[in-house]
């Protein structure tokens, strides 16, 4: 397979911008109607992942190794859309047809080949990948509703019992799928450590306009069935050093991944010192307080510092999280987790190290794209 | 290709152009209110420019038809006069591209309203919020300052020349009493009065939500303008 031919090949496809992925779809749903079933309705955000995929792809055709991974994620990921052994032929035709169509007159035997051998190799690794992860996991956990508790005007709290049971690490994530919402997947933090019996607690904000988080946030979610994708991240202590205190901070339902995490710690038999600074727009947005300032009664080695950044009345700690948290201390000795708006885990991890804590103490993981 | 775009139902029609109405401004104002018309401005201005789109790319696709068939008569070739054979999947990738445009649109559409109006029903509820909290910080002033003029009133009532230490204390008893039982009724009575108007104002909501509902169920269109103005 000549590479620098496929990159060439592809940059001039890729020139037809949205066009691309359009005919790509279009062809495979005239092909094969049965597939257009596992998509959304709306396929504006698909044909963005789609290039975004093939992007990746291409320019990271000679590592391997990055491939490799990146590929065999992708396969694991769409078992829970519904993919199965056999579409991966229908897409590789798809997708000929595709770059055929855009190439013009470029397009040659030659290039057919190596495009086709390419793509073999993609679609190999992804449904090994997929064969592989069938032994270890479901394609996805049927999950039943078993409470859904309004706690803000804005914010509910779910509790979810997944069928069969699912392994995780605290600070962990898992893709949802609602039945009111088919298709489309969001991802949301498990908002506790393992429990025995096995429930899962979510923390969903309705966001303006979000289809997900709005069906998510009703009161007719209780009873009713959703389904989990594997558990995702790496927002977890295991990045952590064992012995070191922890910082702890949590733009509204960012709380939910802080939480997991403060409940693992609690179960150990020698905690180290925990300061998780929870903030939110207004006090009454403070939907776990309640249960936190509990946990801090009971624990000496953990504090807990409520932020409200709009809220003239509010007897605690006032002003933004990223102000709050640095004006207390500069942290530098403690492994810092930060979860919460995109936009206040960049300036408070900003902050953090620009007051001396080392990069590597610094723990955050983007998940801002899957609010919606 | 014309099937796509005339089954586009949920768009604005000459006739409701000439229905359209708006909720006036508040008492003591003339005209609509302002921010109603502009919204629908812009949906008359989006309106505008997707038929003007749609009528330029079907202007083209007739003259590219009309070449077609002037061409392939004059070849004198009947068959396929239209699209040649590879041509015709191309077309359909083409129609059914064109169709999930239209269906993104739709969607794209409704998520922005839906955003507009959940951000409308965040700040009313804001101002909600602060008038309630305005309104019971008068509640208490008010009671407070009644209640204040009722001790006042008990103390002044028939005081004697010179009071015993006993009788003292007894009239500043009295007059406590008298506040705390003005400051109750005061506050009592208007808390109920304003309780009841949001349980009111709840109700309300309530039987038109549910109104619209059956509306929904019952598949009537549904007015989709008519909701926010």
């Amino acid at each position: 397979v000549d590479i620098v031919r496929l990159r060439e090949s592809f940059a001039r496809v890729a020139m037809h911008g949205d066009e691309v992925p359009l005919f790509f779809y279009s062809d495979l749903f005239i092909k094969n109607p049965e597939v257009r079933d596992l998509f959304p309705i709306s396929m504006e955000a698909q044909r963005g992942h789609l290039v975004e995929a093939l992007v990746k792809i291409v320019s990271q055709a000679d590592n391997a190794e990055e491939l490799g991974a990146f590929l065999s994620g992708l396969g694991r990921d769409h078992r829970k859309f519904g993919a199965v052994a056999g579409h991966y032929d229908a897409v590789g035709a798809s997708l000929l047809a595709t770059l055929e169509h855009f190439s013009g007159p470029a397009w040659t035997p030659e290039l057919a080949a190596d495009w086709t051998a390419a793509y073999q190799l993609i679609a190999s690794v992804m449904t090994e990948a997929a064969r592989v992860d069938e032994n270890v996991h479901p394609p996805w956990w049927k999950g039943k509703v078993v409470a859904c508790e309004q706690r803000a005007f804005n914010i509910s709290v779910l509790f979810v019992r997944p069928e069969p049971s699912l392994d995780y690490r605290p600070g962990q994530s898992v893709a949802m799928e609602c039945p009111a919402r088919p298709r489309l997947w969001r991802y949301y933090s498990i908002a506790n450590a393992p429990r025995p019996d096995g429930l899962l607690e979510f923390h969903v904000r309705l966001v303006d306009g979000g289809a997900v988080s709005l069906a998510l946030t009703s009161a007719a979610m209780a009873g009713t069935e959703v389904r989990l994708g594997p558990p995702v991240g790496v927002l977890t202590l295991d990045a952590a050093a064992a012995d070191r205190d922890l910082l702890l901070v949590a733009g509204s339902t960012g709380l939910a991944p802080l939480k997991a995490i403060l409940e693992q710690v609690s179960s150990r038999s020698r905690p180290p010192r925990v300061h998780l600074f929870f903030g939110a727009r207004t006090a009454g947005e403070l939907y776990d307080l309640d249960s936190l300032e509990k946990m801090a009664a009971q624990h000496p080695w953990l504090t807990v510092t409520p932020v409200v950044s709009e809220g003239p009345k509010f007897a605690g700690e006032t002003g933004s999280l990223p102000d709050v948290v640095c004006r207390k201390d500069n942290w530098s000795g403690r492994d810092a987790f930060l979860a919460g708006g995109s936009e206040m885990v960049r300036e408070t991890a900003a902050r953090l190290a620009s007051a001396g804590m080392p990069q590597d103490q610094i723990h955050t993981e983007d998940f801002g794209w899957s609010e919606l | 290709v014309t099937t796509v775009w005339s089954d586009e139902t949920d768009r604005i029609t000459p006739e409701e152009l000439q229905i359209v109405t708006f909720p006036m401004t508040r008492l003591g104002r003339r005209g609509y209110e302002e921010d109603a018309v502009q919204e629908f401005l812009v949906l008359v201005h989006a309106e505008f420019v997707r038929l003007m789109n749609e009528r330029a790319s079907l202007w083209q696709e007739v003259q590219r038809l009309r070449k077609r068939i002037v061409a392939a008569q004059a070849d004198g070739d009947s068959s396929g006069v239209l699209f040649g054979e590879a041509d015709a999947h191309v077309h359909a990738v083409r129609i059914l591209s064109a169709a999930q445009v239209t269906a993104d649109r739709y969607v794209a559409d409704a998520q922005a309203y839906s955003s507009r109006v959940t951000e409308e029903a965040r700040l009313r509820r804001d101002d909600i919020v602060r008038e309630a909290h305005q309104h019971s910080d008068m509640i208490l002033e008010e009671a407070h300052a009644r209640a204040r003029e009722a001790a006042v009133t008990a103390l002044n009532e028939a005081v004697p020349q010179s009071p015993s230490p006993s009788e003292r204390e007894w009239q500043a008893a009295q007059a406590e009493l008298a506040y705390l039982r003005t400051y109750g009724d005061v506050y009592r009575a208007h808390m109920r009065a304003y309780t009841e108007g949001v349980l009111r104002g709840i109700e309300d909501w309530e039987n038109r939500q549910a109104a619209s509902l059956h509306e929904v169920s019952d598949g009537q269109p549904v007015a989709r303008r008519s909701i926010s103005w």
